[in-house]
């Protein structure tokens, strides 16, 4: 294939449009089969005994959830408290202060908690997911795996996975409830509404439908920071800058994803 | 791998006959332990074993160490050339108490 | 088999392997035997394609054409169970170590027998133990990976690729970036595990010396082609210039096709780079 091209500029800048959907494509398609393999051994690992180890997936959760538990509550506090200030404010124009809560109760549950914990975590978690398995890539350590006869995907990505499934939607409730407690210091204090009459109303506004719509995005996010970190992690070349190159990539893909994601979910199920 | 156990005059005389390997060594484990618990002298004779992994000198290993602190005998007895070069290897040799026949076995342990 | 009864088991069969790299050919039609019980070391100057032959040959990769077999099976053809087995009779040594960081070296070394049988905990402690007195390693069994030196990590690799006492052993380049001493101790415990445990040794290197102390045939391979297989006597014997060339360590004046040099000056052969 020679470099410097006589072609004409269309036929070039086509040939390169359809080289990147293609990779595009073959990457969304990596992620699929990735995520097919990752069931397949969670179900067929222990009949072929090959379970995947209970052990792993808590040294994960550990990792990805109780340790982000501080920096969890930081933020969701500090969202909503935000929320709280501008809510206010927005709603004092028409005199209707009193009516922030609904706002707060319904943005915070169906919105901000699973967007700042799918962030944060994707963050936290994606790159470090992308990081290790990247150096594994280059260290041989895959290699060493797949010629011992343990499936890497059995192995590593999928305690990854479960870890992640089961602890973003757990520090999204957890977010959600710091986040509606901090707004609800803030209202108070404003507002001098009680911080009784204000749990109370929270609870009349919220229906169960609102957390499953959180918690159920929540889940996506957690698939798509998982996949994502393993695909840039294992496709890792180029030696320790290849890691870091992969590493930002994730953390780049796995938000916007998650942001994308978000807009699609609330678009095909708020209306 | 199959075994066959005797008692000879007070001594215990397992026999090991085939592949103590991967697959056989948790069992080749069990029976020694096992003999081990009732007998105060034990030779194992290993002349029919035609292959032994490290897991089977892994076991056997373990039963010697039990054996001392117990303080019971423990030898092997008509260890086969292929057996002895995995011994030598891991410097086992000097360390088990080997015998080259059965009889010189039972002769020293009774 | 080929009617060459009083030969011992062919352990790997390659034939006429052709492998690719993106659009690069690295293996030009290889064609190689190992039997059982030898050392087999593949020779070759960087971008040979050795490395990629021994990926081929642990059935890590599968060529585009050609056939591949290990004790007999082609690896590319087992559904997962009988591939399992397969692996379970081959140890690799890899040139970096390959350890696992997270894990201390005697957890890394049981990682295998925890996966794949069902002994008894003090069994697999016994025999990663067993594997580091082979290998000179007694007591590090709790340190980590990090705290080794080089030979260290690389002595750890060898116990945890014999520690399910593999059939077949491949190590790659297992004396690359240790000194002298140090390498001709590993050359050393090769020769003692195949001497003990009957195991076929396959060996990439670039070091002659290491080579000519420990191979029963060499593999010479250039530019993706199988230039001579043989003892080292025939080797050392051989008219053909290139291999001389290598063994001497000169440097041979390349033959210099005009077209195609100035092309690559130009840039106009990016795909002809040479492979890392």
């Amino acid at each position: 294939m020679p470099s410097s091209d006589t072609r004409n500029p269309l036929t070039r800048f086509t040939e390169r449009m359809g080289r990147t959907v293609v990779a595009g494509v073959e990457e969304v398609g990596y992620c699929g089969v990735l995520v097919a393999q990752s069931l397949f051994w969670l179900v067929a690992g222990p009949r072929l005994k090959q379970p995947v180890r209970v052990d792993s997936v808590f040294v994960q959760m550990m990792e990805v959830g109780v340790r982000a538990v501080p920096i969890i509550a930081l933020l969701g506090g500090a969202i909503g408290v935000m929320l709280a200030i501008q809510g206010v404010h927005t709603l004092r124009i028409f005199g209707a202060e009193s009516r922030v809560v609904i706002g707060i109760a319904l943005s915070v549950t169906r919105e901000f908690a699973p967007l700042i914990t799918g962030i944060l975590v994707a963050g936290r978690s994606g790159s470090a997911l992308a990081a290790r398995l990247g150096i594994m890539t280059i260290n041989q350590e895959v290699d060493a795996l797949t010629v011992m006869g343990i499936n890497p995907v059995r192995f590593l990505v999928v305690p990854a996975l479960i870890a992640l499934m089961v602890m973003v939607p757990a520090l999204t409730f957890f977010s959600g409830l710091v986040g509606l407690f901090a707004a609800g210091l803030y209202v108070g204090a404003d507002l001098g509404i009680s911080m009784a009459a204000y749990v109370d109303q929270t609870i009349e506004i919220l229906s169960t439908d609102d957390v499953m719509h959180g918690m159920g995005k929540s889940l996506i996010f957690a698939a798509l920071i998982a996949v994502i970190g393993v695909a840039n992690g294992a496709s890792v070349t180029g030696g320790a800058e290849g890691v870091g190159r992969a590493t930002t990539r994730a953390v780049v893909q796995a938000i916007t994803a998650i942001v994308l994601t978000d807009m699609i979910f609330a678009f095909v199920v708020t209306r | 791998m199959i075994h066959r156990i005797k008692d000879e005059n007070g001594v215990t005389v397992v026999a090991f006959e085939g592949d103590v390997d991967l697959e056989s060594s948790p069992e080749a484990r069990r029976i020694l332990l096992d003999c081990l618990g009732r007998t105060s002298s034990l030779l194992v004779d290993l002349s029919a074993v035609t292959y032994i992994d490290s897991s089977g000198i892994a076991s056997l290993v373990e039963s010697f160490q039990n054996a001392r602190k117990a303080g019971r005998h423990f030898a092997l007895v008509a260890v086969s050339g292929s057996v002895l070069s995995v011994l030598r290897l891991s410097r086992l040799d000097k360390v088990f108490t080997i015998y080259d026949t059965l009889e010189d076995g039972l002769a020293r342990a009774g | 088999m080929d009617g060459r009864e009083q030969k011992p088991e062919k352990v790997i069969e390659v034939r006429d392997l052709v492998a690719h790299y993106g659009e690069r050919k690295i293996l030009n039609g290889v064609s190689m035997d190992v039997y059982a019980g030898e050392i087999m070391v593949i020779i070759g100057g960087s971008g040979s394609g050795k490395s990629t032959l021994l990926r081929h040959v642990m059935a890590l990769e599968h060529g585009t054409s050609g056939t591949v077999k290990i004790l007999g099976r082609d690896p590319a053809a087992l559904d997962a169970k009988e591939a399992l087995d397969l692996r379970k009779k081959i140890g690799v040594a890899f040139q970096g170590g390959a350890l696992f960081s997270s894990m201390t070296v005697g957890e890394n070394i049981m990682l295998p027998l925890y996966e794949h049988t069902v002994l008894d905990r003090t069994t697999m402690e016994i025999m990663a133990r067993l594997k580091l007195e082979v290998v000179g390693l007694a007591g590090f069994e709790d340190l980590m990976p990090a705290e080794l030196s080089g030979g260290m990590v690389k002595r750890a690799a060898f116990a945890r690729a014999i520690i399910m006492d593999p059939k077949i052993l491949f190590c790659d380049e297992p004396s690359a970036g240790l000194d002298p001493v140090i390498a001709a101790a590993l050359d050393d415990l090769l020769l003692r595990m195949r001497e003990a445990m009957g195991m076929t040794i396959v060996v990439v290197t670039h070091e002659l010396e290491s080579a000519f102390s420990i191979a029963d045939r060499i593999t010479v391979l250039d530019q993706g082609r199988i230039l001579l297989t043989g003892t080292t006597e025939e080797l050392r014997e051989t008219k053909i210039e290139r291999i001389q060339n290598l063994l001497q360590r000169r440097t041979e004046e390349e033959i210099v096709d005009p077209e195609e040099y100035l092309e690559r000056l130009m840039g106009e052969r990016s795909g002809e780079r040479a492979r890392l």
